[in-house]
């Protein structure tokens, strides 16, 4: 019945070269999941295959419906897109339009013990979009925004991509040809299949444990939350920024509340977030002052959705491929930016180059190892932002130095421009860390730290200062 | 600061958790079914069976022993039953309801040709002896639910063959016969005795059979047709609708002339309208309300129509007319549709001066049916209907179900004869009485996410072409649905209530709380692991059929 599955990854990782598979005319694809991946996959697919006159038939699997609100619609994340990632999107003739993307935020603001800092958009060009996976909060108004995966998989349905409502059960490799199984038990044979399903879904982990070679991602618990304050009140007390709290609270590694219309979502990532974080977490006085009257509200929605610490191995095999949050995707930011990467890249591969695992090898797997090599710079990076964490002098340091930054208007805001990419994910792991390797951020650093911690400059941006601060504490 | 101190300076509870849990919902078609079918367990044996490995054959002889459980006619109920069950399918609101009766039908034939068997009998049996009066579907269902428990069952009909009303007032074209007795000859295998032309009350006493049997069902009937009560009814040409299609069933003289007039709004009229068309009779329907408040089922009424029944709506004899002895005309008033009365209908008012005369030689009055015992004795009263306790518990040792509690429809009877059997052998063996009630609660309004589940249109029924209708009068004009229509009709179902396995729950829990279970069946695909529940409620929003729901307390 069930084959071993290093069948279904075919001979992967080093397979013997052979003849190409290629993809002809009528041949079917079966796309698994309609999140950005599955869907920007499907759409760059069917464009690329367009221009050199190839007719594929595409179906898209996926039983849940991105109008329904609350969790059942929803793809679990903060939802946040850099502006990057919008202008890219536009020039593959993705343009999102402002019902999808709330373009309302213009600034993050960094909350820390030793006092808060607004980082204003670099340049006035890196703005942070805000969108909703699904159709909002559970029992939710419905929202002026629209869907951000619905909006995803209309483009690919435009492009030609069938949606098959239907809950993909199963995958198996058949006679060199893919079977497809569903929960109804309805099945069909494709020439290539690509799972997209993210890994909040069983369907990777079951994958995986019918092979002795394939690894889904390593995954961790992060907490999500809805909530609902009003527009007004939201606009008031949270003002147009994105809220990040570095606290020194074991395992969190990032914190942030996301105003978005009437609600705020709240994001924390980390190490296996649980209750006794997030408790943690609530009781911070920085926490609580952002709320009104200091008291957190009840939300009305909440989850804990995975996310990947380390990529799928290996990500792809004869006639078979793992795109988005099942096989690479960069570590806590930028889900979306993966995804995009990784399905642009596989659809390339498939196009011009083949669907056997050679293919995928010399095409896309180059990719998926950027990503990864990334990612471990990544966690480099995040290490180095917990010592932060923990110690108060480099807080007061790091404070002094951004807020400094933003009260010069021609200062080349290097801490600011670290801290903005490392936040909204705008630029590389790599990118990030080379910057702050630069002798003048590392002097200016130095400066501030000593400045910081032996005068107590006083000059930090708006907001708490430290004396405020402790004043709350005690 | 310590994270101890920051733990106990302010303790946030995590409000909004929507702990999950799977329970079994009453189905809104088994809630309207008066025989509470487990029509979604039927149906959903069919549509799984792929998921618990049975062949098509296998799946359907499983679904009819399940569907013979609490129906042993379900060949003679899939062809004649109105099935208010389909009235509530939640497929209603989406493309249609599901075609349960025409599966209910097609599993009666598949249960017929298969020549498949109803529960055995236990072979120790019950030291008690039960006697049943009639043999309509109460009584059949009575002595079926009894004769399974192990008690020695004697059915005493008045007529030579058992059946009732199904055998005396329902056209060939509706239920043939050759169906009837397959379905009723298969019960009385079960061992059942048949004391045939005993007339209770006239060859043997109610008190006699009592003294007979430790326990006595009663499923008399309705016998007694309601007369119009208007000048001119006595008299040859004048006749009841049972009294009419019972004749004709039994290939007797009608007397039936050539212009009729049929009198009522109800099936049977329909039938008597239609079966007089047969008999190349030209027939009008005379119903004094209009065709909306008719109780008929609306396709039967589309077909007489089809078949050239006259319909005059708002309008209700007054006087039959005789030339000396034979029917010469009708006087029929005029009515109209006054206030709402208490069962809802709209009443019917006469409008003055708006008279007609009808021509007709034969007038078939087919309003209402009566209790049809004279004697007077203290259980049987002239001329009312029996009033059991709603288990049909007369007294100790005395039950009663059918049309002798009020005419109803022949599920309803079926309903009745199994819980007055459930109660009859609480009785006799000294057990606190069963609850009617359902074991499980209603699903709640919008709990099936209709938009789950995909477009597919309900199987139209096999007809025979309609021109053969009347060209060969007694065929029936519906037909069984294929094999491959009966499969693709059970996976519309939506299984309100109860698990079918889609698989998201389990797909989706980010804890992974739901575990496949070994050996699956309807309704048990996995087992949920409650202190795996991270309170999210994803589980149940996704779950189409409304099974999984928010615990209570913990919301």
């Amino acid at each position: 019945m069930v084959e071993g599955l290093e069948l279904l990854t075919g001979k992967a990782p080093r397979p013997q070269r052979e003849q190409a598979k290629t993809l002809r005319d009528g041949s079917r694809i079966a796309v698994i999941g309609a999140g950005p991946a599955g869907s920007m996959f499907s759409y760059f697919l069917l464009s690329m295959a367009e221009t050199i006159g190839l007719e594929l038939d595409v179906e898209i699997f996926e039983p849940r419906r991105f109008c329904h609100r609350g969790p059942a619609g929803c793809n679990h994340c903060g939802g946040i897109v850099s502006e990057s990632l919008v202008q890219r999107l536009a020039t593959e003739g993705i343009r999102l339009p402002d019902c999808v993307v709330q373009r309302g935020m213009e600034s993050y603001t960094l909350h820390m013990d030793v006092g808060d800092v607004e980082i204003a958009t670099p340049l006035m060009e890196k703005r942070i979009a805000a969108v909703y996976r699904g159709n909002g909060p559970r029992s939710s108004e419905p929202l002026e925004t629209q869907s951000f995966d619905g909006y995803l998989l209309d483009l690919a349905q435009e492009k030609g991509a069938r949606l098959i409502p239907s809950l993909v059960s199963d995958v198996r490799r058949e006679d060199d040809r893919m079977t497809v199984i569903c929960a109804d038990n309805s099945r069909a044979v494709y020439d290539l299949v690509v799972v997209a399903t993210g890994i909040n879904s069983r369907l990777v982990e079951m994958l995986e444990t019918r092979t002795a070679e394939f690894a889904r991602p390593e995954r961790t618990k992060t907490f999500i939350c809805e909530f609902k304050l009003g527009r007004d009140l939201i606009r008031e007390t949270f003002g147009p920024s994105m809220h990040v709290f570095l606290l020194d609270i074991p395992r969190l590694e990032f914190a942030a509340l996301i105003p978005k219309g009437d609600y705020v979502t709240l994001c924390l990532l980390g190490d296996d977030i649980d209750e006794n974080l997030i408790d943690q977490f609530f009781a911070a006085p920085e926490v609580r002052e952002r709320f009104p009257g200091g008291e957190i509200p009840g939300h009305v929605c909440h989850c804990y959705p995975r996310i990947n610490t380390r990529s799928a191995r290996p990500v792809y095999g004869d006639r078979l491929v793992f795109i988005g949050d099942s096989g690479s995707t960069r570590l806590f930011k930028d889900g979306i930016g993966a995804a995009y990467r990784t399905s642009k890249a596989a659809a390339k591969t498939v196009v011009f180059h083949g669907v056997n695992a050679q293919a995928f090898h010399d095409h896309y797997a180059p990719l998926c190892r950027k990503i990864s090599n990334d990612n471990q710079v990544g966690k480099l990076v995040f290490n180095v932002a917990s010592l932060v964490q923990k110690a108060r002098f480099a807080r007061r340091g790091i404070l002094q130095m951004t807020a400094h930054e933003q009260h010069q208007e021609e200062s080349p805001r290097r801490m600011s421009g670290v801290l903005w990419d490392l936040f909204s994910g705008s630029a590389s792991y790599t990118n990030v860390f080379l910057r702050t390797l630069h002798p003048a951020y590392v002097g200016n650093l130095l400066w501030n730290l000593v400045s910081a911690n032996v005068w107590g400059d006083r000059t930090a941006g708006k907001g708490r200062t430290e004396r405020e601060a402790d004043h709350v504490h005690h | 600061m310590s994270t101890t101190d920051r733990k106990t300076s302010a303790s946030v509870e995590l409000p909004f958790q929507i702990h999950a849990q799977p329970l079994e919902k009453l189905p809104p078609c088994q809630a309207r079914c008066p025989n509470s079918g487990d029509i979604r367990g039927w149906l959903g044996i069919i549509a799984q069976r792929e998921k618990n490995g049975l062949s098509r054959d296998d799946a359907f002889d499983a679904a009819w022993r399940k569907l013979v459980e609490f129906n042993p006619l379900p060949a003679t109920i899939g062809r004649i039953c109105p099935h208010p069950c389909e009235d509530l399918c939640s497929r209603n609101d989406k493309d249609g309801a599901v075609s349960i009766n025409a599966m209910e039908r097609f599993l009666g034939d598949w249960g017929i040709s298969r020549n498949l068997k109803l529960p055995e009998v236990p072979r120790r049996q019950r030291p008690e002896s039960v006697g049943v009066i009639g043999s309509g579907p109460a009584s059949l269902s009575f002595a079926y639910q009894m004769a399974i428990r192990g008690y020695e069952v004697t059915i005493y009909e008045r007529d030579e063959r058992p059946g009732g009303m199904l055998r005396h007032a329902i056209p060939d074209y509706r239920l043939p016969r050759d169906v009837l007795d397959a379905e009723v000859d298969r019960l009385l295998e079960l061992g059942i005795k048949l004391a045939s032309r005993v007339d209770v009350g006239e060859d043997l006493t109610l008190s006699q059979l009592r003294e007979k049997h430790e326990l006595v069902f009663m499923g008399l009937g309705a016998q007694a047709a309601r007369r119009l009560g208007v000048p001119g009814e006595d008299g040859p040409g004048v006749m009841s609708g049972i009294e009419f299609l019972r004749r004709r069933k039994r290939r007797l003289e009608t007397g039936c002339g050539h212009t009729v007039l049929v009198i009522g709004g109800g099936n049977t009229a329909i039938d008597a309208a239609r079966s007089a068309r047969r008999d190349g009779s030209s027939v009008t329907l005379i119903y004094r309300r209009s065709e909306s408040e008719m109780p008929a089922t609306a396709h039967e009424v589309e077909d007489a129509r089809h078949e050239g029944v006259e319909f005059r709506f708002l309008a209700a004899p007054t006087r039959i007319i005789r030339d000396g002895v034979n029917i010469q005309q009708v006087e029929v008033q005029g009515m109209r549709l006054g206030e709402p009365d208490g069962d809802g209908r709209r009443r019917p008012e006469a409008i003055s001066g708006q008279i007609e005369y009808l021509a007709a030689d034969s007038v078939i009055v087919a309003i209402s049916q009566e209790p049809g015992w004279h004697t007077a004795d203290t259980i049987l009263v002239a001329g009312s209907w029996l009033r059991p306790a709603a288990d049909g518990r007369l007294q100790r040792g005395l039950f009663a179900g059918g049309d002798d509690l009020g005419p109803g429809i022949a599920s309803r009877a079926i309903g009745q004869g199994r819980h007055a059997a459930a109660s009859a052998h609480a009785e006799l063996r000294g057990y606190p009485r069963p609850s009617l009630q359902p074991n499980c609660p209603p699903l709640m309004p919008d709990a099936v996410k209709i938009d789950y589940y995909a477009e597919r249109q309900r199987s139209r029924t096999p007809r025979r072409s309609e021109s053969d209708w009347l060209a060969d009068p007694d065929a029936e004009k519906d037909l069984t649905l294929s094999s491959e229509q009966a499969c693709e009709e059970a996976s519309r179902c939506m299984s309100c209530g109860l698990c079918f396995d889609c698989q998201q729950c389990f797909m989706y829990c980010n804890r992974g709380g739901f575990t496949r279970v070994e050996e699956t069946c309807p309704g048990k695909y996995y087992a949920f692991a409650f202190d795996a529940c991270e309170g999210c409620g994803k589980c149940i929003e996704l779950c189409p059929c409304g099974y999984i729901e928010a615990r209570d307390g913990l919301t």
